[in-house]
């Protein structure tokens, strides 16, 4: 069962979604627009098949490899830091969209968490598509007005003395947080490094840590 | 500043430092359709049919109550709906023959 | 990469070509209120900061690019960088603590 989820603020029930159901008002739209643009060559129906392929390759592990290789090779994450997009499409992960990415280091002083209010930008080709609380307006609403509240809500207390910076992508910039490596993984391979590193450390809600420590 | 004057010069996606919820931490699988339209997207962009912004600017105009009501993706197909009636691409009678169609296919 | 200065090389610039802002420069974001379709969120309409970052090449103006219009004039896009108690007076967390977000150059201002 799935359900989707709706922008606005009084909770309400929403009818379960049964598997193969009859397909509902907006699926039926959905199908009606994408044929008649096939229909009239606009588009072909290969090129929704293979973008979602696409979609479908896009997904957290490729930003958390990013962040591992960065945290090994002091040379790369120079690169990395001096512009995101090209360390990406230097490992191989093409961008398949105008947007440049940045990638913003956490640090001993500052912890850099990532929005965008007015919609939902997102490094889609680096992270894949974004989860729901990111789009949606508790999330969007509030990280720039009250971040460390909206920190803690994920468990995340971030010290007085540490600067929290928040980064609105409003335009065609992306954003990717580096997370700081954690204490005791000196002797890790660039593997086990990549699989520390979950998509929420890469927006910032969370920092990244040995599986099994308080969080 | 009026109430009717807010709801002109303010966008209904545009609630950054607005008063709001306690965050959900939800998610969801995409069902097909959904995902179907986000590679829909994609590929207007890529043809230079419908680009980023204007399916922004699509979202937008469908004002605060369809922005509420509608899930994300609901919003941005009713969305390029409308803009290729805008554009002279699609008209409505035909959406709406295709969808009837697309109806009396279904069990 | 060095440039000549352009007096030696007697080139001008085109409008736009040139960022308006640099480094440094504290600006104010405009307080206009558009009908229809913007991009700079009003929560910071307003507000003072500082560029942060020229952000090159010269892009569209994404606002005129929401109807559709993929030429014109590009100019720059700003990082600005805002702190949290000038976003809202009352905010109670680090003095520290900051915004950024990029800005077309048509929403900036000299301060």
């Amino acid at each position: 069962m799935s359900q989707t989820l709706h922008d606005h603020d009084h909770a309400h029930d929403h009818p379960a979604i049964e598997q193969a159901a009859r397909p509902g008002y907006y699926e039926m739209l959905e199908t009606a627009v994408r044929e008649l643009l096939v229909e009239k060559k606009l588009i072909a129906a290969d090129e929704i098949r293979r973008q979602i392929e696409v979609l479908d390759s896009r997904t957290p592990a490729l930003g958390a490899r990013i962040v591992a290789r960065a945290w090994v090779d002091p040379d790369f994450r120079a690169r990395l830091l001096a512009d995101g997009r090209a360390a990406c499409e230097e490992c191989g992960i093409s961008f398949y969209d105008d947007t440049s990415l940045i990638v913003v280091e956490n640090t001993d002083k500052i912890h850099n968490l990532i929005v965008c209010t007015l919609c939902s930008c997102y490094p889609r080709p680096v992270l894949g598509l974004p989860p729901d609380w990111y789009k949606l307006k508790p999330y969007r609403a509030r990280a720039v007005s009250d971040p460390r509240a909206v920190l803690a809500e994920f468990g995340t207390i971030i010290p007085d003395n540490i600067e929290v910076r928040v980064h609105d992508s409003t335009a065609m910039v992306r954003y990717l947080v580096l997370p700081k490596r954690p204490e005791g993984t000196e002797n890790y391979a660039e593997e086990q490094l990549a699989a520390l590193v979950t998509r929420d450390t890469m927006i910032g809600v969370a920092p990244a840590q040995i599986q099994g420590s308080a969080s | 500043m009026t109430d009717t004057e807010n709801l002109v010069t303010r966008l209904p996606n545009d609630i950054g430092g607005l008063p709001a919820d306690r965050i959900e931490i939800v998610d969801h699988e995409l069902e097909a359709w959904e995902k179907r339209c986000h590679a829909l997207a994609d590929v207007l962009d890529f043809q230079k049919i419908i680009n980023t912004e204007e399916k922004r600017c699509g979202v937008e105009a469908l004002g605060a109550e369809m922005v509420g009501k509608l899930s994300y993706y609901e919003r941005w197909i009713v969305a390029f709906a409308n803009i290729l009636f805008r554009k002279q691409i699609l008209t409505p009678t035909e959406l709406a023959l295709k969808m009837a169609e697309v109806e009396a296919r279904c069990p | 990469m060095v440039f000549a200065p352009k007096r030696q090389l007697g080139i001008v610039y085109a409008v736009g070509e040139e960022p308006a802002f640099g480094p440094g420069d504290r600006i104010r974001i405009a307080e206009r209120r558009p009908v229809g379709h913007y991009r700079v969120p009003s929560y910071v309409r307003g507000k003072r900061g500082e560029v942060e970052v020229v952000i090159e090449p010269p892009a569209i103006d994404n606002e005129e690019e929401g109807f559709g219009r993929n030429a014109g004039v590009r100019r720059h896009y700003y990082r600005i960088a805002i702190p949290m108690i000038e976003i809202r007076p009352d905010y109670r967390g680090s003095r520290s603590d900051g915004l950024r977000i990029e800005v077309f150059e048509s929403w900036l201002e000299r301060v």
